[in-house]
């Protein structure tokens, strides 16, 4: 298994020099989201405790790394980690209150949606950060300030922070941590009953992932060029960064992964072959139905299946 | 005189959200299944509204029995082809199994309906009542006075009828349903399409007030969790009061702030029940 | 060509066109050559009405080129249109032009949306290929991109805009006002500015409201009230402006939020000298009418229009009328977004007539730079060219009205087609 991980690795390592810009781009996403999936497993996925305001997080760290570069200047190699910190303070008072109350299952699926919507709705209406119309960046194609002029560096920042994101995961996983995590998932009760400190250890996992999250914003931002409040902290990009590490396998550590490398080509595929036609929305329908068949023939992510179908029945 | 008639108008649109969410809780209620495809079932119940208004003249107040019927068989086959296979599975599964729903319901209406925002006429949602200065808008009064009799009805429904009993011990204990020999998959279908087919009648009623096009479903969807969680998830009292509470507040927070900063009321009242009383004001527990 | 199915063709260019992206080798090069535009609109999620209205207007107008036998300073050289759709997200204003140029194209037109071509722009900077942005009113699209040719960290400037900026539709706005009051010989002063709190809205309240301080005129602006886009109700929002007493109401709607602003309006009779619109969709789609009626008779807004007095628009209008009802059953407005993405696509030919070399991507920059292009159907304040930020000055707002139930153009002198009414006659 290590073996073909590097091996992977290596391939991706390689592939810019093949490959065309359309797929290139496609790719930057896949690691991209890939990387947004990893951080929420750490909340969603091994901790259990789905989050669907991830979006607020994205927000916080673009917003953050763009007012200081456009504000002061600060470049957004620096405003990356501070707009991951902001990002992690929100998470530590969501967790806090979250956690702290007792809410479970969709009652904290609504609570980090309010919040999300809160930051969203404030956003729209204060015009220092740009109010409705967003934040514009200047493109200059300059490093020092996160701009490349050659599409594939964006590729390799993209595949970094997936890859940093999937090693933190690792390494998490394999602590005590990791296997408290499990615990809380399985049955928290009985998790606690055991001496679990639950809330600690959901609080851990809030702040990791909303720092990382965090990070992912800046990148976004800058990758993208303009920052608007429904794109940044809206529900369409909570859900987006949801999909993927279901789809793949939730508290699995290569299930995120799996699930971008599944879905954004499946939704760029669907968009290339029913969108051209008159029928407008066709290509989203049929993205949709593969949502639901996803649920119906692997009703607990894809990687647990490949991995069957791989180890067969090795430990 | 503002916040007289900001107060009127906000109780009175109050029935058109209470509408909204009655349907949502009833299926929560029963199933523990939160229905992300909420909104867009509603938006096809207005869009079967419009067609029946434009290609038969009928009125949206008539056609609402035949958009909750539409809507039952929807819910009744959505049910049973898809929900009820994942009821044991983790709520992330059940969760994109809705979200998958939804964006198949929402594009099937861009296919069909096209991007245009609609609205019923009717004759009815045109007139006004006016008490000295302040006036009442007869669409919000005919939702409200609906919306009461609907939450009645299903009360009767769940309370008086062997059906809704049955229905009631299945949500409470399902094992002990299954012992006494309910059928518990058909109670289930036939409480999803109760279900839909209110979110159908309140898309039918709502129509002449709420403009409204495919991805106007997203929005209804958000607003009615949080009614129905401020209420008390699967409580029917609670899903009024909350409609009623929401839309209060949003029409006072438009008489205070900027207007554009009225939702931060209900998402901020959304957060306070949550944190002190998370089953709601009505909920029995949470949980 | 009749797109409502996916012809085999189209499916095979676009396999082929997967596969070429994806590194497979097939025999593409057997087709005849074409200059391929990568054409980018949001034609689903929530700005799908105008987006594909925008992809429809492209559509038509290249169809039309390549029939009138195509560019022929380049040997009847044909357009064909790469169709991409943002879905209203910004980073597939991104996917979509790389999609596009991997696929050949040469040029990028779109896409409606602020957001989504503000990340098309960094595609075209970085590519070079140049981007006609055919619909986005933020200002800083364009002049971020001159900024930084100007400081040097850009050599080339791939970027133009056909369409008024934010701050240009204010001061339209503000001396439209200003002149159809002098006109009708009435002098309201309160004037109440209702906007979405959309990027659209926003951007629309703030170029109205910098033009009416720097122009100090006799009006004023006595409060300006947003509302969330989409809203659910408006009634509080529509009693808080009538507890204003204004003369004028000064709307910013969408679609949506126009048909709840408008009957609320009449129902809680607010007593007006009229609505007038300073930049406002929503007021005079044909969908609209259906649903809005006798409320839109009399309600102006400034917008940017077409020309119906010249008789190439009303043919074409006429054929998108058409061509809609065939291909979605509902015969549609050819107005501001169909308009200017029509304009768009001759711009753009007459650019490539003018090129002196369509290889070079600085050659046809060095050709829109030097446009000097009178056949634009909509109504301009001159011919289309491009300042050195890149916006043309002449692509101004006119002041329509609802009249007969019929946008009609009323202001300025020169564009209209009817005398406006003005105070609205009571009710």
């Amino acid at each position: 298994m290590r073996w073909l991980g590097a091996l992977a690795v290596l391939v991706l390592l390689a592939l810019p020099a093949v490959l065309g810009s359309y797929a290139t781009t496609i790719l930057i996403l896949v690691f991209f989201y890939g990387f947004l999936g990893q951080a929420w497993n750490i909340v969603g996925g091994y901790a259990g405790q789905l989050s669907v305001g991830h979006a607020a997080f994205v927000g916080i760290g673009g917003y953050t790394a763009a007012m200081l570069s456009l504000e002061w200047g600060i470049t957004p190699w620096i405003g990356m980690f501070v707009g991951g910190a902001l990002a992690a303070v929100l998470g530590a008072v969501i967790g806090y209150l979250g956690f702290r109350f007792g809410l479970r299952g969709f009652y904290f699926v609504l609570l980090t949606v309010a919040f999300a919507e809160i930051c969203r709705i404030a956003v729209s209406n204060v015009d220092a950060v740009g109010g409705a119309l967003g934040l514009y960046i200047t493109f200059t194609g300059d490093p020092r300030q996160f701009q490349f002029q050659d599409g594939r560096v964006y590729y390799y920042i993209a595949l970094a922070l997936m890859l940093a994101a999937t090693g933190v995961v690792a390494l998490l996983e394999r602590r005590r941590f990791g296997i408290y995590l499990a615990a809380i998932r399985e049955d928290e009760s009985a998790a606690e009953a055991l001496g679990v400190d639950t809330f600690k250890y959901k609080m851990l996992a809030m702040v990791v992932s909303s720092f990382l999250t965090g990070l992912g914003g800046t990148f976004y931002a800058f990758y993208l060029f303009s920052l608007q409040p429904n794109a940044m902290f809206g529900i369409p990009l909570s859900v987006e960064i949801i999909l993927r590490p279901i789809v793949g396998g939730a508290g699995t550590l290569l299930g995120p992964i799996l699930g971008s490398f599944m879905l954004t080509p499946l939704g760029e595929l669907s968009r290339l072959y029913f969108g051209q036609g008159g029928h407008h929305g066709l290509h989203l329908v049929a993205y949709g139905v593969l949502l639901i068949a996803v649920v119906l023939f692997l009703p607990q992510g894809a990687y647990p299946y490949l991995r069957r179908f791989f180890v067969g029945s090795r430990p | 005189m503002l916040l007289l008639q900001g107060a009127l108008s906000g109780v009175l649109f109050g029935g058109v959200y209470s509408l909204m969410a009655v349907g949502l809780t009833l299926i929560f209620g029963v199933m523990r299944v939160v229905n992300f495809a909420h909104g867009d079932m509603m938006v096809w119940g207005m869009y079967l509204a419009f067609l029946l208004a434009t290609g038969a003249g009928v009125d949206p107040y008539l056609a609402f029995v035949v958009c909750a019927a539409a809507l039952f068989v929807l819910g009744f086959a959505v049910q049973r082809a898809l929900v009820d296979r994942i009821l044991a599975a983790p709520h992330e599964m059940q969760i994109l199994l809705m979200l998958g729903v939804a964006l198949v319901l929402e594009n099937l209406a861009l296919v069909a309906f096209g991007p245009e925002p609609t609205r019923v006429r009717s004759p009815l949602s045109e007139a006004t009542i006016w008490l000295g200065p302040v006036f009442v808008d007869v669409a919000r009064l005919v939702a409200f006075g609906v919306a009461s009799a609907l939450t009645l009805a299903l009360y009767l429904f769940l309370f008086r009828t062997d059906l809704g009993r049955t229905m009631r011990a299945a949500a409470d204990n399902t094992y002990g349903a299954l012992v006494i020999g309910t059928d518990v998959r058909r109670v289930y279908a036939v409480a999803f399409g109760v279900g839909a087919a209110c979110v159908g009648a309140a898309g039918a009623l709502v129509a002449p007030i709420l403009p409204f096009q495919p991805p106007t479903g997203l929005s209804l969807s958000v607003t009615s969790f949080n009614i129905v969680i401020i209420g008390g998830m699967g409580s029917l009292l609670g899903a009024f009061v909350g409609g009623l509470l929401v839309s209060v507040a949003e029409s006072l927070g438009a008489v205070f702030l900027k207007p554009s900063l009225k939702e931060l009321f209900s998402f901020s009242l959304l957060i306070l029940i949550l944190l002190v009383r998370p089953a709601g004001l009505f909920g029995r527990r949470a949980s | 060509m009749a797109k409502t199915r996916l012809s085999r063709r189209a499916f095979l260019r676009s396999t082929a066109a997967g596969a070429a992206v994806l590194g497979f080798p097939l025999p593409l090069r057997a087709q005849p050559k074409t200059f391929k535009i990568g054409a980018i609109h949001p034609v689903t999620g929530p700005l799908a009405e105008p987006g594909q209205a925008c992809r429809l207007g492209a559509q038509m107008a290249a169809d039309a080129i390549n029939a009138a036998g195509g560019i022929k300073s380049k040997g009847g050289l044909k357009l064909e249109l790469l169709l991409g759709d943002t879905q209203t997200k910004p980073e597939n204003g991104r996917v979509e032009a790389e999609r596009a140029v991997g696929q050949g194209a040469q040029m990028l037109l779109g896409s409606f949306d602020s957001g989504s071509t503000n990340s098309m722009v960094s595609v075209a900077q970085q590519k070079r290929v140049p981007l006609l942005v055919d619909i986005a009113a933020a200002d800083p699209i364009t002049a971020n991109v001159a900024k930084s040719v100007k400081e040097g960290q850009q050599k080339v400037q791939y970027v133009y805009r056909n369409f008024p900026t934010g701050s240009s539709f204010g001061r339209n706005a503000v001396q439209y006002f200003t002149e159809i009051f002098k006109e009708a010989s009435v002098s309201p002063k309160r004037v109440v500015l209702m906007h979405a709190n959309d990027l659209f809205g926003t951007n629309q309240m703030r170029g109205f409201k910098a033009a009416w301080e720097a122009a100090k005129p006799s009006w004023e602006i006595v409060e300006i009230i947003p509302w969330p886009e989409p809203p659910s109700d408006l009634s509080t929002e529509v009693s808080r402006a009538k507890a204003l007493k204004p003369d004028v109401l000064a709307p910013i709607t969408r679609p949506a939020s126009a048909q709840l602003l408008l009957p609320e309006i009449r129902k809680q009779r607010v007593e007006l000298m009229g609505i007038v619109g300073p930049g406002s969709p929503g007021l005079y789609e044909a969908g609209q009418f259906a649903v809005l009626k006798e409320d839109l008779e009399y309600v102006m807004t400034s917008v940017p229009w077409p020309s119906f007095k010249n008789p190439r628009t009303l043919a074409v209008a006429e054929e998108y009328a058409k061509r809609t009802e065939r291909e979605t059953g509902r015969r549609r407005t050819f107005d501001t977004n169909s308009g200017y993405s029509y304009d768009a696509m001759f711009l753009i030919a007459d650019i490539l007539e003018r090129a002196a070399t369509l290889g070079d991507p600085d050659a046809i920059v060095e050709a829109m730079r030097k446009t000097r292009f009178a056949g634009g159907l909509m109504q301009y304040g001159g011919p289309i060219l491009f300042n050195e930020i890149g916006d043309n000055p002449n692509a101004i707002a006119t002041m329509i009205q609802i009249l007969g139930q019929k946008p009609v153009a009323v202001w300025p002198k020169a564009a209209a087609l009817q005398k406006f009414v003005f105070p609205r006659p009571k009710a």
